[in-house]
Formats: structure tokens, C-alpha cells, sequence
């Protein structure tokens, strides 16, 4: 049976929708920022996985889309899914001409360009009391404002991870994907190819930053106040973590690292209550809140993956998954023996 | 006898590295059914040269004409768009994308193109070229040869009105230089115009109807194989006679 996959996703999918109601607050919320996540893992993983642009502006690009949406609710009063699209464009443009900006650069340049923009974002929106109110947190209105359960956030969350996944799988599987993996490859070969490099550039950072702006917005209206923090180096190298961590080559392993990882770092938190008593060389050391050494161990994880599983510790199980209920490429028959010429 | 039409010209064209003339007001013009030998000393400017004719470098001086329409400072994609396909001295693939991949990447670019028709034109390439039976395989896992061959094959989805092949035999087994000697020989019979950059004298005067000399950054020949070959300045200057 082909596409068996297909079938098992979309049935975990409606199992996972129509159960819902039955989801424990906490884990709901849990899986509500994982979704956030999911969105975030996969366009950079558009970026950086499909077209090899390594940039870590990315979470700053979340939170340009948080806080467009939010200063023009609060300003403007207009609906929050127009606030959302908003913030969207925002990151679009703002995507586009760092793209733009960026044409020249790869590798370590572009990391480090973006990295200082990244930084600029937060520090203007740190500092700029007046109007983002600063380190404090700038409060938002809620997505649903009378809703008693994370329901429908939850649903909200879901909706924008699939159509997301859907929009970037059709892309990556259209014509456009193929040249976007052409320039990863050999940017010079591409253009010989006909490819117009430049402008795919500069729409591959678009399109990505536009989903950065998407997941942006749908947290700042989801978490009731936004900090400068949402788009901070930590969160970029937790972004970054998830993404390479379960593959960052394919945007079903990208989304699969970081519910990964944001499942994992919540369950290492049941460690705060183990207390380890050792004697080292007849000293005795007393071991207690290791749940603090979940996020060391994540990069022992990232660092386990780039050595020997470059492309995503997930990927291996992805690509079996994928091959459920195909057929095994049977053995072709030997070939008939030739009659000798004599008989 | 009917004119030639004009593919690429390069008029006076000029490039300079820091101190380096690379290429000193080199005219060098193809036309449609060419098959040109382009030889020379290493450092002669030979790449440099193709570089600027098919949008990779934008020279200082001169200007580079593509069916009459003047391309200084346009993008490689553009050239290409125009019909100037190439392939590299050193071969650029997209090593992680199938060889069937590599092939349809130039297909679509190409306006109105469709996947379908694209891929079967790819197929019916990757036929020609001996590749079918690695079309799913990722084109670095093939062998030297191979690659060339794969290259030469992009280049030809371009539909290209003049290919420029930089050192297509360089590094490769005989017998797999022999083969593409002869697909180019085929598809110049087919009307196919080429370019070839090579030192392989060899295989340059038999495939080359002519043939091009450069040395430090010149033209110093220009014409039928049996004449330039016999011509003092360039034995003089390539073979050091």
C-alpha cells in the first residue's frame, strides 16, 4: 500500500483533535508551544536545511511578527487575525531585504550578519520603553478572550502548523524547491543553469521570515505578554537545537525535533526532585536540582548529532516511516539458462 | 554563401586582477554551427575569457553581445535564459540532488516547461549519455567521467545555442573521453554549436573545426586547425618552439 503514511499521520491527527478535551492543561500547553515551535523549525529549516542560508535572525523575525501585531491591535484596535497578517507582511519585507542585503554572503558571514540584526531587534525593542514597554513585557490581547480551556488554542495551533507544512511542502516540492536545493548545492551551477539565484534568495528569506512572523503573532496573542527575550540568542539556539536535532533537511524532522525536544526539556523537569548523594576520592558531593542539567544535556545532544548523525536523529526513523507498506523490491528471477549451440 | 548568424561576441573585451591583465582587448566571436577549439598556456586566460562570455565575470573593458543584445553586467542566469549554457573547469554539480534532479533543473527553468515534459526529455539526455541506469543515484557518487558527462547533459536542457565546455576531458579515462568526443561530435552534427577549452591537444584538433590560440591574456590565432597549428608565434608562444 503506498502513501501508508499518510493515512497513519492523518488518523493520528484526527485522534489527536477529536481527544483533545481529554489532554491533561499543562501537557496541552505543552504541545500548544511545541506547535509554535513546529512552525518555527520548519521555515528555518527552509532556510537553512533547503537552501543553506544559516540565519540566526530567525526568532527575531518571531518576535518583529509578535509585536507588529500587538502595538497595532493596541494602537489601531484593529482585529487580531488582521494584526496577525500584519505582522506577517512585516517579516516578509523585513525578510526580503535582509535577503536583499545579504545577497553576497554564506557560511559564517551570513550567521554573523544575521546574528547582529537579531540583536539590534531585541535591543531596539528592549529599549524602546515608550512604546514596547521594554523588559516589562508589552500585554496583548488574547486570541480568545472568552475562552475558559486552551482548546482552542490548541485547534488555532494546529491549523497554522498543517497549513504551514502544507504551503512549504508544496513548495519544496514544486519547481521553485528544486532550484531553492540547486542554490544550496552550487549557487554558481544554478545560475549556469538559469537559475535566478539572487531572486530566490531573497524569497526563500521572505517566505521563511513571514512564517517566523506567523508563529510570532499567533504566541503573542496566545501568552498574554511578550518580551524582548522571544527573540533572544537563547531562544535562536534552542530553535536551532530542535531543528538539527531531528533533521534539518526535511520539514516533517524539523517539526518532529522540536516536539522532541519541548516534550523532553518539560519532562526533565520531573529530575528537580531526585537528590544524588556521591563520594568522589572520599569527598562526598551532594547533587540536587538536576533538572538544571537539562539544557546542558541538550547540547550533548546537538553535539552526539553533529558528529554522527548529520542529518537529524530522527531522519533514519522518518525515512523508514515513510516506506511503510511498500512493497520489497523483490529479487528478479534468474535469467533463463542459454541453450548451448549444440542442442 | 549565407551569412552566419551570430551567437556571442566578445568585443575588446578586457579584465584585470589587481595587476594581472587576465584578458587584454580579446575580440572572439561564435557563430551558429562553430565548433571551436579554444587553446592555450595555463594562465593564458582562457576561463577567464568564458567566464565573461557566459555572464560568470563582468569584464572591465569591451563588451559581450549575445544575439545582438548587449549583456554587460547581467546576471549568469540571464546568458543562460539567452542560450549560453556552460560547464566548469573543475565540475559543479548539485551533488546532493539525484542525477535525474540535475537534469530537470535547467529543464524547468526554461518558460512554459513542464515537469512531465521536462522529465522525459531529461530520460531521453540521460539515455544518450549513458547515465539511465544512475538517474536515481546522488550525482556526487558518481565516477569522474560520469560527472562530466552529467554536466554536459545540463548544459543540453538548456537547449542551448552554444555550449561552452571548460577542460571537458580533463581527469577523465580515455575511454569515457573517447565517448564524449563522439556526443559532441553527434550533436554538433546535429547542429549543435560548441566551444572547447582543453590542453589536450588531441582531442582538441579532432573535434575543433577552429581553432582559437590565446597567450597572456591574447588572441594570438585565430582560424583553421591546420593553419594555426603550423603558425610560428603560436608555436612559439604554446609550445615554446
Amino acid at each position: 500500500m503506498r502513501n501508508l503514511y499518510v493515512y497513519i499521520l492523518a488518523g493520528a491527527a484526527v485522534l489527536a483533535l477529536v481527544t483533545a478535551d481529554q489532554f491533561n492543561p499543562y501537557w496541552m500547553h505543552v504541545a500548544i508551544i511545541a506547535m509554535y515551535y513546529g512552525i518555527l523549525a520548519s521555515s528555518w529549516s527552509l532556510l537553512a536545511g533547503y537552501v543553506g542560508l544559516f540565519s540566526l535572525s530567525h526568532m527575531a523575525f518571531a518576535a518583529i511578527g509578535a509585536y507588529t501585531s500587538a502595538l497595532l491591535i493596541k494602537w489601531f484596535g484593529i482585529p487580531i487575525p488582521l494584526g496577525m497578517v500584519a505582522g506577517i507582511a512585516m517579516c516578509c519585507v523585513l525578510g526580503g531585504g535582509i535577503g536583499w542585503v545579504c545577497l553576497r554572503m554564506s557560511g559564517p558571514y551570513l550567521a554573523i550578519f544575521t546574528l547582529g540584526f537579531s540583536e539590534i531587534v531585541r535591543i531596539t525593542i528592549a529599549t524602546e520603553d515608550g512604546v514596547t514597554s521594554g523588559m516589562a513585557g508589552l500585554h496583548t490581547d488574547p486570541l480568545f478572550p472568552a475562552a475558559a480551556t486552551r482548546l482552542p488554542y490548541f485547534y488555532t495551533a494546529f491549523a497554522l502548523l498543517a497549513v504551514s507544512l502544507l504551503l512549504m511542502g508544496l513548495l519544496v516540492r514544486s519547481r521553485w524547491g528544486l532550484f531553492l536545493r540547486a542554490i544550496r548545492e552550487d549557487e554558481q551551477a544554478a545560475a549556469a543553469s538559469g537559475v535566478a539565484v539572487a531572486r530566490f534568495r531573497i524569497l526563500a528569506f521572505a517566505i521563511a521570515s513571514g512564517f517566523a512572523g506567523l508563529a510570532g503573532g499567533f504566541y503573542a496573542h496566545y501568552i498574554p505578554i511578550i518580551t524582548p527575550s522571544m527573540g533572544d540568542l537563547n531562544e535562536m539556539a534552542k530553535l536551532v537545537v530542535m531543528t538539527v536535532v531531528g533533521g534539518m533537511e526535511r520539514l516533517p524532522t524539523a517539526v518532529g525535533g522540536a516536539f522532541f525536544v519541548e516534550f523532553l526539556l518539560e519532562k526533565l523537569r520531573d529530575l528537580s526532585g531526585i537528590h544524588w548523594q556521591i563520594s568522589i576520592l572520599g569527598r562526598e558531593f551532594d547533587i540536587q536540582n538536576l533538572d538544571q542539567w537539562r539544557l546542558p544535556l541538550f547540547g550533548v545532544i546537538l553535539l552526539f548529532t553533529m558528529r554522527f548523525a548529520r542529518n537529524g536523529l530522527l531522519t533514519p526513523f522518518w525515512l523508514r516511516f515513510i516506506r511503510l507498506g511498500e512493497a520489497r523490491k523483490s529479487v528478479p528471477p534468474a535469467l533463463p539458462q542459454e541453450k548451448s549451440s549444440e542442442a | 554563401m549565407s551569412e552566419r548568424v551570430e551567437i556571442v561576441r566578445g568585443r575588446a573585451i578586457t579584465k584585470r586582477f589587481g595587476g594581472i591583465v587576465a584578458n587584454n582587448d580579446v575580440d572572439f566571436v561564435v557563430c551558429e554551427g562553430d565548433l571551436i577549439g579554444l587553446i592555450g598556456p595555463n594562465g593564458s586566460g582562457k576561463t577567464t575569457l568564458i567566464n565573461m562570455l557566459t555572464g560568470h565575470l563582468e569584464p572591465d573593458g569591451g563588451e559581450v553581445v549575445v544575439r545582438g543584445r548587449r549583456l554587460n553586467g547581467a546576471a549568469a542566469h540571464i546568458y543562460a535564459g539567452m542560450g549560453v549554457a556552460r560547464t566548469f573547469q573543475l565540475t559543479q554539480l548539485f551533488g546532493r540532488m539525484t542525477v535525474l534532479e540535475n537534469l530537470l533543473v535547467p529543464g524547468l527553468t526554461r518558460p512554459h516547461s513542464t515537469r512531465d515534459e521536462v522529465t522525459r526529455r531529461a530520460r531521453s539526455y540521460l539515455a544518450f549519455l549513458n547515465l539511465s541506469h544512475v538517474e536515481q543515484l546522488d550525482a556526487k557518487n558518481l565516477s569522474g567521467g560520469q560527472q562530466k558527462l552529467l554536466e554536459l547533459g545540463r548544459c543540453l536542457m538548456l537547449e542551448p545555442a552554444v555550449l561552452f565546455l571548460d577542460e571537458p576531458f580533463a581527469g577523465v579515462h580515455p575511454r569515457l573521453r573517447d565517448e564524449l568526443i563522439l556526443r559532441i561530435q553527434e550533436l554538433h552534427g546535429q547542429g549543435r554549436t560548441f566551444v572547447v577549452v582543453d590542453h589536450d591537444m588531441e582531442s582538441i584538433l579532432r573535434l575543433s573545426k577552429r581553432l582559437v590560440v590565446m597567450a597572456r591574456g591574447t588572441k594570438i590565432a585565430d582560424g583553421p586547425p591546420a593553419v594555426v597549428r603550423t603558425d610560428q608565434t603560436v608555436l612559439a608562444a604554446y609550445a615554446g618552439l
